[in-house]
């Protein structure tokens, strides 16, 4: 029994690491432009969704505490590994308003990686499995 | 199907897929992905349909058929990954420098340029003949990604030419033994690197592909690498491609609005 709980607690992690915490693979290094150990949540209004390669991206409205507003670059998988999950380039639409958990961009810039969407009403967007092949 | 449910089914595609991990793990499957297709079911379309189970199916000539649209079959973090039991990768004084001294922000792959050889990119590709039907005179590999391209594998006989010029993918010709497509390639340039980390190579690079259909889903490649402008000795290594069922390639134009040059900081790595 003990055997059995401990093989289903690794399936359960195993299952959430699909989606949470898996580093896909992309045409470029994922720690050369994203610090893992930098994450970061951003919520606001998506305004502009750009379906290309080698990364869709989409922009970020945020309001910070002093008011002002700043427009993040979420940076997702390439077009044709987001099709081939049932993805599209309407499953996300500008004036969307979304959370973003992703890692932050080593340059400095206003951009993240987008590792989890979550829309308004709790639904996600973009969940990525560890063996899609792209990010 | 509303726009609400449309963004949810991956989600209850993935809780399925996540309640049948027992007996997904228990078979030795590939992880699940999400997907709004094939909800409830173990099928899982981000990976391609059902794999074919059996033998490597054959042509009417009797060799084996490699046609498909495969997955992986080369290096893509690190080429030792592949290292076979025993081998080594033993680089000289100079080519460990240049390895030492790359930015990730250099690499080709990022930069929107090939692969070279044995990178693979982590996107699909297809192998095809020509003729269609009959012993093949020319293979074709298509690669989805990292940039559409193709490399060609000459398979009618015919000799290296004396007068190549340097090039991402080299002269690749092929020869059978057994059911194992053996294809040699020489002419490269030395522009590519051979994963992300940034093994690299020279002009006296020589790459020899063993390439066997394992069984209906399996394509495997064993690769010895010969360059003795960067490695004191050849060495070997194996990767497996696996056939995505189902999928066609699909336009991936990577210069289209390429972002990540300018971000990419550090040393090569992961």
């Amino acid at each position: 029994m003990a055997i059995r709980m401990i093989s289903g607690m690794i399936s359960l992690l195993a299952c959430a690491s699909l989606v949470v915490a898996a580093p896909v693979l992309a045409h470029h290094s994922f720690a050369g432009e994203y610090d893992s150990t930098k994450p970061i949540t951003l919520s606001g209004k998506v305004t502009k969704v750009e379906w290309t390669n080698p990364h869709a991206r989409f922009y970020l409205d945020v309001k910070g505490d002093d008011g002002a507003t700043t427009n993040w670059n979420l940076e997702l998988a390439s077009p044709n590994v987001l099709k081939r999950q049932g993805w599209s380039s309407t499953s996300l639409k500008e004036g969307d308003v979304v959370t973003v958990e992703g890692s932050l961009a080593r340059s400095g810039a206003k951009m993240a990686n987008a590792r989890l969407v979550t829309l308004a009403d709790g639904s996600r967007v973009f969940a990525r499995a560890a063996a899609d092949g792209g990010a | 199907m509303n726009s609400k449910l449309a963004r949810c089914t991956p989600i209850a595609a993935l809780v399925a897929l996540c309640a049948l991990s027992f007996q997904a793990f228990a078979q030795q499957t590939p992880a699940a992905a999400t997907s709004p297709a094939g909800s409830g079911s173990a099928s899982n379309p981000a990976l391609g349909g059902p794999k074919p189970k059996g033998p490597a199916p054959r042509l009417a000539n009797g060799k084996p058929d490699f046609s498909g649209v495969w997955q992986g079959g080369g290096p893509v973090g690190d080429i030792k990954d592949g290292l076979l039991p025993g081998e080594e990768i033993a680089m000289l004084p100079e080519a460990e420098k240049l390895m030492k001294g790359r930015l990730s922000s250099e690499d080709p792959e990022a930069r929107c340029l090939p692969t070279g050889v044995p990178r693979v990119a982590p996107y699909p590709w297809r192998m095809l003949q020509a003729p269609a039907y009959g012993d093949a005179k020319i293979l074709y590999i298509l690669f989805e990604g990292n940039i559409h391209s193709y490399r060609q594998i000459f398979v009618d006989g015919r000799k290296h030419p004396d007068d190549l010029e340097a090039t991402w993918y080299g002269h690749s010709i092929g020869h059978w033994e057994g059911d194992t497509l053996v294809v040699e390639t020489v002419g490269f340039n030395d522009k590519f690197w051979f994963d992300f980390v940034g093994h690299p190579h020279t002009t006296q690079l020589k790459t020899v592909e063993r390439y066997t259909r394992i069984d209906a889903a399996t394509l495997e490649n064993v690769i010895t690498i010969t360059d003795p402008g960067a490695y004191k000795k050849p060495f070997t290594v194996k990767f497996t491609a696996t056939l995505r069922p189902g999928w066609d390639l699909m336009e991936y134009i990577c210069n289209e609005n390429n972002q990540d040059v300018e971000h990419l900081k550090g040393p090569a790595g992961l």
